[in-house]
């Protein structure tokens, strides 16, 4: 049986892992977009840090790849799925043939129309290439502007911070915010921020972006400027989904799966941050963002593609242990 | 990552434009001072459709081979660069065309063949060069783009030799080419990170490029090459361009002959007249002028013939390399045929080696045969030579007025050299023949004729001795590792040393151009100062070494590489440690 995982991030990896080990003489292939070995997204802000070095930021080597028995294609990208004909395209018209397929494409950083039209001048903090283009011109950043409200910005933030920028922190709220439920951080955030001299600006947004020579300025909906260096923004999170056709594996705003995590389309399964999983409580489809809920999304559509037959419990995953550490730990202590 | 040196292969098939793109990189890396060495391989069948192969390595010190590996791969046609994968060293890169129109199946797919200590770069060749220049001619170049960005290089170096080259053929092209360059450099400055650099010394001088085939027809038109006759033969056939081009400027002819057993009885000819006249083939050019080489022994009229071994035997391997004639050359012919043979081991000896030929041959009345290769011959590389121009260069023993007085065109002498007279000048004549021959030169066919004649051929090769290049010894003097070889060889071993140096394993190498006559003393000193003995070559038999065992007392550890590429540095050295081990 040939399995073709599509993407190599922690879902599509636990997946490929948990196959082989289940079942060895499955050929698994795994496409990922990402020129890289798969890599620990949560240690992205040490990398910047220089406080980790390249063996630590990698959870699977060349010889543990070889081991597993995988083909391991990175930098590879797919461009359609065609499910009747059990295949897929690549971007450069490559043509593969599957039996089985798991989509664990994960999500991705997204601006809203509003921001949009300014994203050449705007920086994603997400993956590992954005952080080594980053590392790359810190030397020439003073000042940056952040937006949102995701995690990863306060990971950036923290980041930031260790590495002696300044910055201005934009949130459209009326306090700092981060989705931080149940914990006590959340609670005396926006003043923490704001006494380590982190300029915050609230119930603002940036509107415009223009390019001054080697800065730019970002203009807020309160007509505020900002000179600065660099700008971060993203509006939202969304799955990577745009090269699966919507009318053969059905999708709402992800890929819809059943407990299995089987799609709508036979031997066609999907994990991770690219799928939607319906919510008994919420009573709707719901996706379910995070490294530890891809983790075993990833390990339980493996199992599935082996043969075994085991049900995804719905739960909300809250981690504030990111990096090893918790989240406060990483930047204060 | 930080590279001291690249190794780029261009791989596509006929009108992907391999050679040039690898000649823009080589040429551009040469303007800026940068030491390199370009290595063609393409398919013997005369045709369109064959497959082809062009590396540039360069560095910023001297390259002596093609070095180990290859860093990064442009795969012009998919499946043809699947097996170029296997040269890739690790953390290599794969630059592959992403906007291919028709559907690949994966296993005719070379991005499926990437490994994951690899980096794949899909670059969209086609449609970035239709975007440029309407066609897809572009590809080459616009990939050329994608590897400086990927390397870290400055675009400058590119850009202003494509202006070069394309200038004559006017702005639009000029304009069209290096659009092509900067699509294919801002893609990949969108699309991926920059992991590679390359330091580049500011202030080196360019440098100027040269092939060994090259330099080979300089050197010999620089010391008076007056005639040369040749019938068209890979990979020799440059050397006879360069002359039919060249030599006619400077009041010489080329002729292009029906066979090489003409080339050769023309070569003959003139040389009996005394002009300094040679020709070019390869091993089975070389096989067919056997018979005009032993009159040239026989009748003690010089001849040059230099061959540009491919591998064989027969029509053999057209296209790739092999060291295989050396036995033909020492010993192809009938009866007791002493003659030259000289193996250049760089592009240096190409040019001063060819010189010292035509020196021996004139002087010796002997034919000389120049044992080059295909990689020695037709790679191109850096190098400075030093020109040592004289046209009327002769080193002909000519006979005194008292020796004219009854001259004897085959006069017993204590050096074996008798004075020669060529036909037209004044004083006396004389007979020439390929029978056995008194000093006259008329056929005889006595006992005691046959002997002192036969004895005098050969003395003229001890004589000979004193007009030798000298032998160079390179390493480590008190290394106890020696190593001997032959032809291009020596280039890949001269770096395996110093890969076996840094771990721990001296050596030391014994390079000559000499294969016969030799040096006797020089070689027997090297010899005795060694405890073991290295001979590495490009043949299954090991000839060079056999030569050597039948000359001298050694046992040597033979390397017999019956291989068509170029000779690996990594693996000369891991034999020289496996060597020293066993000393240990």
């Amino acid at each position: 049986m040939k399995v073709i995982i599509i993407g190599a991030g922690i879902a599509g990896m636990t997946a490929a892992s948990t196959i082989r080990k289940t079942d060895p003489q499955i050929d698994v292939t795994v496409i990922g977009k990402e020129p890289y070995l798969p890599y620990n997204r949560y240690l992205l802000t040490e990398y910047l840090c220089d406080q980790l070095d390249d063996s630590q930021l990698y959870y699977l080597n060349l010889e543990e790849i070889k081991e597993l028995g995988i083909k391991f294609r990175k930098g590879e990208s797919v461009k359609a799925v065609d499910p009747e004909n059990k295949q897929i395209k690549l971007f450069h018209n490559e043509v593969l043939s599957f039996d089985k397929l798991l989509i664990a494409t994960g999500g991705r950083q997204h601006l809203g129309p509003l921001l949009n039209p300014f994203s050449q001048f705007i920086k994603s903090y997400y993956t590992l290439q954005d952080i080594q283009l980053l590392k790359r011109n810190l030397n020439s950043i003073e000042h940056c502007v952040i937006y949102g409200e995701n995690l990863s910005n306060l990971d950036l933030l923290a980041g930031m911070y260790n590495l002696g920028k300044k910055i201005t922190y934009i949130t459209r709220r009326d306090q700092v915010l981060f989705p931080l439920l149940q914990s006590e951080f959340a609670d005396y955030i926006h003043e923490f921020i704001q006494n380590k001299g982190i300029e915050i600006i609230i119930n603002d947004k940036p509107v415009y972006v223009e390019k001054k020579t080697d800065k730019y300025r970002v203009l807020t909906l309160k007509n505020k400027k900002i000179d600065t260096d660099i700008i971060f923004a993203w509006d939202d999170r969304k799955p990577n989904i745009d090269f699966c056709q919507a009318d053969k594996v059905y999708q709402k705003k992800g890929i819809l799966v059943d407990t299995h995590l089987q799609t709508s389309v036979k031997d066609i399964y999907a994990a991770g941050d690219c799928t939607e999983i319906y919510h008994p409580v919420l009573k709707n489809y719901w996706i379910n963002f995070g490294w530890p809920n891809a983790q075993e999304q990833g390990e339980i559509a493996g199992k599935n593609i082996a043969g075994h037959k085991v049900e995804y419990q719905i739960h909300e995953t809250l981690s504030f242990k990111l990096m090893g550490k918790p989240l406060k730990a990483r930047w204060w202590e | 990552m930080e590279h001291k040196e690249l190794s780029i292969r261009f791989c596509g098939i006929a009108g992907d434009g391999i050679v040039s793109a690898s000649r823009i990189v080589a040429n551009s890396c040469a303007g800026i001072g940068l030491h390199v060495m370009v290595n063609d391989i393409y398919s013997a069948e005369i045709r369109g459709l064959g497959k082809s192969t062009s590396t540039v390595r360069f560095s910023n010190s001297k390259v002596y081979s093609m070095g180990d590996g290859i860093d990064i791969l442009v795969g012009l046609a998919s499946l043809e660069s699947i097996d170029e994968i296997d040269d890739m060293v690790p953390g290599g890169s794969i630059i592959y065309d992403s906007s291919q129109t028709s559907d690949i199946p994966e296993d005719e797919s070379l991005a499926s063949h990437i490994k994951p200590n690899m980096q794949g770069y899909g670059v969209p060749l086609k449609k970035l060069s239709n975007q440029a220049t309407n066609t897809n001619k572009g590809r080459n170049i616009v990939a050329i783009g994608a590897f400086c960005y990927l390397y870290g290089l400055p675009q400058d170096i590119f850009k202003n030799y494509i202006k070069k080259i394309f200038n004559r053929k006017g702005e639009k092209v000029v304009t069209t080419n290096l659009k092509a360059f900067e699509l294919g450099y801002e893609y990949c400055q969108k699309e991926f990170p920059l992991d590679h650099e390359f330091p580049i010394q500011t202030d080196a001088k360019p440098l100027t490029m040269i092939s060994g085939n090259e330099a080979l027809a300089r050197g010999a038109m620089d010391c008076g090459l007056q005639f040369f006759a040749g019938y068209p033969i890979t990979p020799a056939t440059k050397i006879m361009e360069i002359c039919a081009t060249e030599l006619p400027k400077l009041g010489g002819w080329t002729i292009q002959v029906e066979d090489e057993i003409a080339a050769a009885g023309a070569v003959l000819g003139a040389w009996y007249t005394g002009t300094r006249s040679m020709t070019a083939t390869s091993g089975p050019g070389l096989s067919l002028m056997s018979e005009l080489l032993n009159l040239s022994v026989m009748a003690e009229i010089p001849s040059i013939i230099i061959n540009v071994q491919r591998g064989g035997p027969a029509t053999g391997l057209p296209t790739k390399l092999e060291q295989g004639d050396l036995n033909i050359a020492l010993y192809g012919g009938s009866g007791d045929s002493p003659r030259v043979v000289m193996a250049p081991t760089d592009i240096k000896d190409c040019y001063t080696g060819v010189q010292t030929a035509f020196d021996l041959a004139e002087k010796y009345q002997t034919p000389v045969i120049f044992l080059s290769d295909l990689f020695l011959g037709q790679r191109v590389e850096t190098e400075s030579l030093e020109l040592n121009v004289n046209r009327n260069r002769s080193t002909r023993v000519k006979p005194t007025a008292e020796q004219l007085r009854n001259y004897n065109r085959y006069e017993m002498t204590q050096d074996g050299i008798s004075p020669w007279l060529v036909p037209g000048e004044e004083g006396a004549f004389y007979t020439v023949t390929g029978l056995e021959h008194n000093l006259k030169g008329n056929p005889n066919f006595e006992s005691v004729v046959h002997k002192d004649m036969t004895a005098k051929r050969f003395r003229k090769f001890k004589t000979m001795v004193k007009d030798l290049p000298p032998v160079e010894i390179i390493g480590d003097e008190d290394a106890t590792i020696g190593i001997a070889s032959w032809g291009s060889t020596i280039g890949a071993i001269l770096e395996g040393m110093e890969i076996a140096r840094q771990k721990g394993a001296k050596s030391k190498l014994l390079k000559s151009i000499m294969i016969f006559p030799q040096d006797e003393n020089a070689f027997n000193e090297f010899f005795n100062s060694c405890k073991k003995i290295l001979v590495f070559e490009m043949n299954y038999q090991g000839q060079y070494a056999a030569l050597l065992k039948s000359s001298y007392n050694i046992k040597p550890v033979e390397v017999h590489i019956p291989s068509v590429d170029p000779v690996s540095p990594a693996k000369v050295a891991e034999k020289i440690l496996e060597v020293q081990n066993d000393i240990k």
